[in-house]
């Protein structure tokens, strides 16, 4: 029981983030805020990215997933479709790891 | 109603990432001490994957207030995405914009803020996404605390690599210009300097902020160039 009250006093301080700046933004915004805002998925996404094929486990360690990544990398810009991107990474994964690299 | 499936269907892909972690967070629960259920219940309630790796992890050692200001700590990255979405969620009423926000993850934001830039965006596509991941983590979750067997380490199947692949082939709608280049390469440099130097997910609020805040420098100096 306990457990359920800390599952929704978690679930509150999630909403709280996704919720306050949608509803905060939601309206006309200065042209210089909304050209700050086109800037952050960018700095988001490549931020999602760079440390997860560099440094998988926290640690600076280049190796399979940085390879992988970088595939990713080439099928992203070529393709331009998640799918792909996926598929090739992951391909490049396997294929190194099954020739021991 | 096309719209929505259409974005339910754009997070197939990434299925499998969801379901090698929501496998490894069931077990983990187990692990801490829930039943199958109470990690069923914790993914359909709390729905943000991170914030429940770090809560289990702080299970035993850890009371009610210091989780669930982790939470808030931990999901602070979604205050930077929200951000960035809400201009496109303009003209929506309150109870979508209310809907929107409460599945919203790193993943289905990304898919949806994508398919904005690219012109194809819609609050319904949103949603679809939102309801995609939904679908699949709490599911994972369950079936991996029902297993409760060791389930391997994601990585050895590079299965961690799903969700940033993902994220690069989404990155690829905002290259467009040298600005957008520049933020992606200066912002995953100090993602990667954050993640050495900060605790959680910080390094990707401060890459993001910093980044961002760049593009907008340098779109200031681009068009004072042209002027002179």
């Amino acid at each position: 029981m306990e457990k359920i009250v800390i599952f929704f006093g978690m679930a509150l301080a999630t909403y709280f983030t996704r919720y306050t700046m949608i509803a905060a933004l939601g309206r006309e915004l200065p042209p210089l805020l909304r050209r700050w805002l086109r800037y952050v998925p960018p700095a988001v996404l490549a931020a999602l990215v760079v440390p997860a094929a560099l440094a998988p486990q926290g640690r600076l360690e280049p190796g399979t997933h940085a390879w992988a990544v970088l595939a990713g990398v080439i099928v992203a810009w070529r393709t331009r479709s998640v799918l792909w991107t996926i598929l090739g990474g992951m391909a490049a994964f396997w294929l190194l790891r099954l020739l021991g690299i | 109603m096309r719209e929505f499936w259409r974005g339910l269907l754009a997070t197939l892909p990434l299925a499998p990432g969801v379901v090698a972690f929501g496998l490894l967070y069931g077990v983990m629960a187990r692990q801490v001490g829930f039943s199958p259920w109470e990690a069923w219940a914790m993914s359909l309630i709390v729905h943000a994957g991170s914030a429940q790796f770090t809560a289990l992890g702080m299970w035993q050692v850890a009371n009610a207030i210091p989780i669930i200001l982790t939470t808030l700590v931990i999901n602070l990255r979604h205050m930077l995405m929200g951000a960035s979405v809400a201009p496109y969620l303009r003209g929506l009423s309150p109870l979508w914009k209310a809907l929107l926000a409460l599945w919203m993850s790193d993943e289905s934001y990304a898919l949806a803020i994508a398919e904005y830039e690219r012109g194809h965006g819609s609050h319904r596509y949103f949603l679809g996404a939102n309801v995609g991941i939904y679908l699949t983590w709490p599911t994972s979750g369950l079936v991996g605390a029902l297993l409760g067997a060791a389930i391997p380490d994601p990585s050895r199947y590079g299965l961690d690599l799903v969700f940033p692949l993902a994220f690069l082939g989404l990155l690829t709608a905002f290259l467009k210009d040298r600005i957008g280049i520049a933020v992606a390469i200066v912002a995953g440099g100090l993602a990667l300097l954050g993640t050495f130097l900060l605790p959680g997910k910080w390094a990707i609020i401060v890459a993001g902020l910093l980044g961002s805040v760049l593009g907008l420098l340098l779109e200031e100096a681009h068009k004072a160039w042209r002027k002179s």
